[in-house]
């Protein structure tokens, strides 16, 4: 199984000489898995988001997605790498204001080239399936936290990428509304999207996620497989 | 709990806008520097004028009278006239030739000058018992009063080549019966030149020339003498209490003025507008980066409230944050001022002959104070608002979302066929309409400082090859034998001076003629003479030019009217008719000796100072021995000059010296310099207005930025989006800048001939091609992306990851 996500002893420092916001991991990711990162306030759990979206670059180690070394990459081919490959949400959505439901939603296929009418086709056929459709037109303002969410996730998977990453998805939500983006998440896994899941809520985690990593201190204390199918399974790091 | 904490929040505030607050400090040194500049010129080019002539009680219109037609006691009675405040004469006055007698017994020799003799142009003689009077007041330089017959006082402040005749210096009254004999005893001055010598009153009658008509000279000061047509209003009003043809002429203080400020008064007009535009600019840009700091900085103000801070304290901090670099700015500026200025009123002084002249200390002081006053303004409005609301409702204003102004625009936009990162960033600035305008009035003052510049910098080149006719007559030979300038006048000569030619004028000229014909590459050629005469009415000579033949082609632009086209007629400067207060269509008297002959103005020419264009029979008329000083040569195309200059210089030998017509003027390459260095600075404003927009954009939207780089917008991507964000802006400004900056040149330019006191053909006003205007349109555009360089450049580098974790 080629993995989809390669991090090998990578270290962040913000500070040299600082204490690393993460601090010599290791990890694989394989497609189509759906891995949860968990870890308390500040244990560096986001800054490995980060560094696998390309957003932040390891201060050691390499940073291997899809088969591309990314912390190599010059800031506009990873620009280009993110909006190819990868989908991001966020705990407090990150939507554009002043753009439309839909105008969200088509920023990341424009940007890439995709012709017009297909990225439409692609915007319109993503805000039926997450029935936000009707909000197309509106202003993300108006919109309740978990349809905003649906329309951060619509906008992250416009350009089918091969990896989902997302941010305390329902940390900004009600539970009823947080529980319904989990089972959102869910169903694409089960469709086959790769995600990486950053919560501090051990209920989505466990219920949504295949694959728990804990990061303390920067440092991944478990990485805990649910289920029989993989090698990991049961498998506790120290 | 008052200095401290304010003290501690406007360093705070100074520290975490350091790109503003160098924003401002620059606007303010510039604009600054750039006004004190222009009000220095402004005031010094006018005072040593407006002092003397204050001091002297200087005559507003001197005015020449025909003593046969009006009589002593209908001359004092328009002294009673309501419009007259003070009025001194009749004093006698007379035009009569002069020469100088040679120093008997002198040798020439190092620092050991002589007075070797020579012709004085006409000049005009005035009696007057005593200097002083209730009307030109003149000041004695040297020497003593004429107070004997044989004594005259000459005019050291003129122009004319009796100045610097030496006490003692004697003049023959060739003109005159018997040729009298005066001694120059004393060197006075008048502020408005009333006459080039005086002498006792009893002398001037026997300096008449036979048959000479008696004239006499009055003195007026008016009511209202501000302007040429109030002082036109004014001598109607003389001139309608004397009998019909008694003023036969009259010289306003306008013309003295004008001539006195030579030189430096075109600057004037156009600092003045770059002043002004600078000041326009700097209000603007303080306002908007005090306002965008208090709209930004409104969650940070809730919080200075809640720990205790008043509203008076919030004032206090915000003006601060701008107010300290406004102020380092303004003394920034000061100095640059002086420091620019200094070359400048060195002129001036040089000018008028007073010694040094600075900056005045008022300027100095005056200038911070109004800029700092209207950036106190501009700072305090915002910093009020902000210092009223409450704790809470600052807080809650800086957190909310920002309302939906703007959507529309992204809505339509986003359906152009343009890549997305240009229409986001075409749309942003209408999410923020104030500070939109606000930037559009700065970009488009700044292009239209440019559209300025370039206009005035083509018209003054174009006002240099005029002048000098350098396009049609690129070359010209000089005839030394000829009647040059001021009668062939070398009266002061040192060992060693030009040898004169061996043959007689007439040969002379015939040889040279003969040579232009001869000579491969003479498209057409004109002999002309360059003589003074006295024109009825006038006090001072006036330079005229006559050509032997057809010289329209000699390329004087013509004002108004035509070029001559015969004798009788004559073409005039700007300068003529102002000294004169005729106009075209007009007749005046030229008058040479005894000899006088009467001439039409034709046309107004296109030519500096007094001067008068007619053709060799009117001159010859009242100067029956001219000769050609000069020919003029224009060149068949494609004829190299320097190689025709050379073949003609080997035909004629060297002492007829073959020249290239200079197109060259100092003044003028100073005032483009000049144009240059300000639009640069104004544009350096400009530029920094949109930086300054683009920051506060960038600061505003630093959360936007993070989440465009984090769904793939590239470094790329997003430089043009923030680029876009004012590049719209700089268009719109372009276009309207063009417009506004040709407007600017038709108002400027010719505010600066008049200055000068030049007419303007059309011709250097319709200065802008269509291709040109096109890339002018684009300044705008120019100035919107070089200032949003830097804060784009910024904005793409960003860390994505610190912005959103920010949240």
């Amino acid at each position: 199984m080629d993995a989809l996500i390669q991090l090998s002893d990578v270290t962040k420092r913000y500070d040299a000489g600082g204490h690393p916001a993460v601090d010599r991991v290791s990890l694989t990711v394989a497609p189509g898995e759906a891995v949860a990162v968990m870890g308390p306030s500040g244990s560096g759990k986001s800054t490995l988001l980060n560094l696998i979206a390309g957003l932040d670059r390891p201060t050691s180690g390499t940073v291997t997605v899809a088969g591309q070394r990314i912390d190599t990459l010059s800031e506009t081919g990873v620009a280009r790498f993110r909006r190819q490959r990868i989908g991001m949400i966020f705990q407090f959505f990150n939507l554009l204001d002043d753009l439309t439901v839909a105008d969200n939603v088509l920023l990341p296929a424009q940007l890439s080239g995709l012709r017009a009418a297909q990225a439409r086709a692609r915007t319109a056929e993503l805000l039926a399936a997450l029935r936000i459709d009707r909000h197309a037109d509106a202003f993300p303002a108006r919109l309740s936290g978990g349809e905003r969410q649906r329309v951060a996730i619509a906008r992250a998977l416009v350009n089918r990428p091969v990896l989902l990453l997302a941010d305390e998805p329902t940390g900004a939500l009600d539970t009823a509304t947080g529980e319904e983006i989990g089972e959102l998440l869910r169903d694409l896994n089960s469709s086959g999207q790769t995600m990486v899941l950053v919560t501090h809520n051990p209920d989505l985690a466990a219920r949504y996620a295949r694959r728990t990593v804990h990061i303390v201190d920067g440092q991944v204390r478990s990485d805990v497989v649910i289920g029989s199918s993989t090698d990991l399974a049961g498998q506790v790091l120290p | 709990m008052i200095r401290g904490p304010v003290s501690r929040a406007v360093r705070g505030g100074l520290t975490r806008r350091r790109v503003q607050t160098i924003v401002i400090g620059l606007v303010l040194l510039i604009s600054t520097g750039a006004s004190v500049l222009a009000l220095a010129i402004v005031v010094d080019s006018n005072a040593p004028f407006d002092h003397a002539f204050a001091a002297q009680h200087g005559a507003d219109e001197v005015a020449s009278i025909d003593s046969a037609k009006a009589t002593a006691a209908q001359l004092a009675a328009t002294s009673k006239l309501p419009v007259v405040t003070a009025a001194s004469g009749p004093f006698a006055e007379v035009t009569v030739a002069a020469d100088i007698s040679a120093t008997p017994g002198c040798t020439p020799g190092p620092g050991n000058p002589c007075l070797i003799g020579g012709s004085l142009p006409p000049m005009t003689l005035v009696g007057r018992a005593t200097l002083g009077g209730q009307v030109d007041d003149l000041t004695l330089q040297s020497g003593h009063w004429a107070t004997k017959p044989g004594q005259v006082v000459l005019d050291g402040s003129g122009s004319g080549p009796e100045v610097g005749l030496p006490l003692g210096a004697r003049l023959v009254i060739t003109s005159a019966p018997g040729k009298p004999t005066l001694t120059v005893v004393g060197i006075a001055s008048s502020i408005t030149g009333s006459a080039a010598g005086w002498v006792a009153p009893s002398e001037i009658f026997g300096l008449s020339p036979r048959g000479a008509p008696a004239s006499a000279q009055m003195l007026y000061r008016f009511k209202a003498a501000g302007s040429s047509a109030e002082l036109t209003a004014d001598m109607a009003a003389v001139a309608r209490a004397l009998p019909v043809g008694a003023v036969s002429g009259s010289q306003s203080y306008l013309a003295a003025k004008a001539q006195e400020s030579g030189n430096i008064a075109p600057f004037v007009p156009f600092l003045f507008a770059f002043g002004v535009i600078g000041m326009v600019m700097s209000v603007l840009i303080v306002a908007n980066v005090v306002s965008s700091a208090v709209v930004a900085g409104y969650r940070r103000i809730g919080i200075l409230k809640s720990i205790g801070f008043t509203p008076g304290q919030v004032l206090a901090a915000y003006t601060g944050q701008a107010a300290i670099p406004a102020v380092v700015g303004c003394l920034g500026g000061v100095l640059a001022g002086n420091l620019v200025a200094a070359p400048v009123l060195a002129q001036t002084a040089s000018a008028y002959g007073v010694g040094a002249l600075a900056v005045p200390v008022w300027v100095d002081v005056t200038v911070p104070g109004v800029m700092l006053c209207l950036v106190g303004a501009a700072a305090v409005l915002p910093a009020l608002r902000a210092g009223r609301l409450s704790a809470v409702q600052a807080i809650a204003t800086g957190r909310a979302p920002r309302t939906g102004r703007g959507h529309i625009a992204h809505r339509l936009l986003g359906r152009l066929a343009l890549p997305r990162p240009v229409t986001i960033g075409l749309a942003a600035p209408f999410a923020r309409p104030a500070r939109t305008a606000v930037t559009l009035v700065a970009v488009l003052l700044g292009a239209a400082t440019v559209t300025l510049a370039v206009g005035l910098s083509t018209s003054l080149n174009m006002v240099v090859t005029a002048l000098s006719h350098a396009k049609a007559q690129p070359v010209q030979v000089f005839d030394p034998a000829g009647s040059g300038a001021g009668g062939g006048l070398v009266h002061i000569k040192g060992p060693g001076g030009p040898q004169p030619p061996a043959i007689s004028p007439a040969a002379a000229q015939r040889a040279i003629e003969a040579a232009l014909r001869a000579q491969p590459g003479t498209l057409h050629y004109v002999a002309e003479a360059d003589q003074q005469v006295s024109v009825a009415g006038l006090s001072q000579q006036v330079p005229v030019t006559a050509f032997r033949g057809d010289a329209s082609w000699t390329g004087y632009d013509m004002v108004t009217g035509h070029w001559y086209t015969g004798p009788g007629q004559v073409d005039v400067s700007a300068g003529f008719l102002t000294l004169t207060g005729d106009s075209v269509g007009g007749t005046i008297t030229i008058l040479s000796g005894s000899r006088q002959v009467t001439a039409r103005i034709v046309g107004e020419v296109f030519q500096g100072g007094p001067q008068l264009i007619t053709d060799w029979q009117t001159l010859a008329a009242v100067q029956p021995g001219l000769a050609a000083n000069k020919f003029d040569l224009g060149l068949r195309p494609g004829t190299s000059e320097a190689a025709y200059i050379q073949g003609l210089q080997s035909r004629l030998g060297q002492q007829y010296p073959v020249v290239s017509n200079q197109r060259n003027s100092t003044v003028v390459d100073l005032m483009i310099g000049l144009i240059g260095t300000l639009t640069l600075l104004l544009t350096i404003v400009a530029g920094l207005g949109v930086l300054n927009t683009v920051v506060l954009h960038t600061r505003e939207r630093v959360h936007d930025l993070g989440v465009f780089k984090a769904v793939g917008m590239t470094p790329r991507q997003t430089i043009a989006m923030v680029v876009c964000w004012v590049a719209g802006i700089g268009l719109i400004a372009g276009l309207i800048a063009v417009p506004a900056g040709i407007f600017l040149h038709g108002v400027v330019l010719p505010a600066m001939a008049n200055a000068a006191d030049v007419g303007l053909p059309s011709n250097l006003l319709n200065v802008y091609h269509p291709v040109e205007i096109a890339v002018l349109a684009l300044a705008g555009l120019a100035i919107a992306v070089a200032g949003s360089l830097l804060p784009a450049s910024w904005a793409a580098a960003t860390r994505t990851a610190s912005v959103l974790h920010a949240e």
